[in-house]
């Protein structure tokens, strides 16, 4: 084993004390319903519009973007662990992970050229 | 493998914690705050205004629990949930001290000492985005929604250089475990230097402190929060201990971050150039291991403090600019240079 059974620990205890401070609050505070009192905050004027609505694509685009990266940075993990073990044994594993990452950095610099990520 | 007894003890001291002092962090904040813009701040409950968390937690806990009348109900509650529960979380794998031997029974300061230590972090750090795109946009309030939206592209931008920074200790060290990089740590380096990792990833601690940063959405990235634009962002619409649960949270996820910057950039418990565990016994030593590795970490803690006075915020275009045109490359050519110089020197 190897201390996993701990984490299951800990995140139960994460799950307990998040709830017994919800119930808490609820069995503590007051509950006096008025007029007004769960209006959606607007600074005190009317809402003209709902809230939810169409956003920036923009916002999607970082999202993708960022899955792209962030399994290439889970890809290399296992190679980075055991690094020292493969430079040991000559440069394959070093050129491997070069050009790896060169063409994700070519895909960078396409988004940026591309204004995927400017925010005006 | 030790006893479930001792594992239980172990994660309810490190939880319990862990929250009070994010609890007595938020005085410190206060108080540090008051000290640089020469005012006084909180002083009145308890020496030195001490129990002024303990005054904040119960005003939350016994405040009405408002639901706004337009926002989705399921959404709006589990927000806040989805968003303390990673934060209380993460500290599970960060060890907190080297080993205590009690009665020839030697237990570890770490709650877990797992295989995947790192990737739990990283997972943790990037579920924290649901807590609060959820309650953002359960909230139905267009500052809300804006607040989360900021703060989901903001959070998984700087993932990925976090990540990259990550790959590149991991390369240094060789493991993922966090204790034994803590006990890699000990020792010179180059003969002079303590053989803490900020020596052997200089650019790596700057990229990791910046996008450390930003993932807690600490000031110069405070943008989901930015309350001269947005109210108060994601949790605009929250109060009572659900918004408790939030601001908890934060303070939690910095204590966690400034751990991991302890136990990855400087020495974890180890002191520079001494070997406590030689003049201590095994029980002084454990309690000095923890209080080495404490202090350290308060160190971080007044960083985000001082920090937050220095710098000013950023605009949002700077923020998404400066983590996808400067940090990213930067931690790929930081790992590219770690590679060469392992494999150089190897």
């Amino acid at each position: 084993m190897s201390g996993f059974e701990a984490i299951v620990i800990y995140l139960g205890m994460s799950l307990l004390v998040v709830f017994l401070m919800l119930a808490a609050s609820a069995a503590l505070g007051p509950f006096r319903p008025a007029p007004g009192k769960a209006t959606t905050y607007e600074c005190g004027v009317p809402l003209l519009d709902p809230g939810q609505k169409r956003y920036d694509v923009k916002y999607y685009l970082v999202a993708v973007l960022f899955l792209v990266f962030d399994l290439e940075t889970i890809l290399i993990y296992p190679l980075a662990v055991n690094y020292t073990k493969f430079a040991a044994s000559g440069w394959l594993i070093f050129f491997e992970i070069f050009i790896f990452v060169a063409v994700l950095l070519i895909g960078l610099l396409y988004a940026i050229k591309k204004r995927a990520i400017d925010w005006e | 493998m030790e006893d479930l007894g001792i594992t239980v003890i172990k994660v309810v001291f490190i939880w319990t914690w862990v929250l009070l002092i994010a609890t007595l962090m938020t005085w410190v904040e206060r108080r540090g705050s008051a000290m640089m813009q020469d005012r006084l701040g909180p002083n009145r409950a308890g020496p030195f205004g001490l129990l002024q968390p303990v005054a904040d937690g119960i005003k939350l806990f016994t405040k009405e629990d408002i639901v706004p009348e337009k926002a989705q109900k399921i959404l709006f509650s589990l927000g806040p949930v989805l968003f303390a529960l990673p934060a209380f979380s993460a500290y599970a794998v960060v060890p907190f001290g080297d080993k205590l031997v009690l009665d020839g029974k030697e237990i570890i300061l770490q709650v877990a000492d797992v295989n995947i230590g790192f990737l739990y972090i990283v997972a943790l750090g990037g579920l924290a985005v649901y807590g609060m795109v959820v309650g953002g946009w359960g909230s139905n309030n267009k500052y809300s929604i804006l607040g989360g939206l900021r703060s989901t592209a903001q959070l998984i931008s700087y993932e990925v250089p976090f990540g990259i920074v990550l790959l590149a200790v991991v390369m240094v060290f060789g493991t993922f475990s966090l204790r034994e990089i803590s006990l890699a740590q000990q020792g010179t380096f180059l003969g002079f230097l303590p053989n803490w990792g900020v020596f052997k990833q200089p650019l790596g601690f700057i990229l990791f402190m910046t996008a450390a940063y930003a993932e807690a959405n600490r000031v110069p990235f405070d943008l989901p929060e930015a309350e001269s634009e947005i109210v108060a962002g994601y949790h605009t619409e929250y109060g009572s201990m659900r918004l408790g649960l939030y601001l908890f949270g934060e303070y939690v996820n910095l204590y966690t971050l400034a751990a991991l910057t302890v136990t990855l950039f400087f020495g974890a418990w180890h002191l520079p150039y001494l070997d406590m565990s030689h003049f201590l016994g095994p029980i002084s030593y454990g309690i000095a291991s923890f209080l080495v590795f404490f202090l350290k970490t308060a160190f971080f803690l007044w960083l985000f403090v001082w920090i937050r006075w220095t710098v000013p915020r950023f605009r949002y275009d700077q923020v998404m600019g400066l983590g996808w045109k400067a940090l990213i490359p930067l931690s790929l050519v930081n790992l590219f240079v770690t590679a060469l110089i392992i494999q150089l020197t190897v």
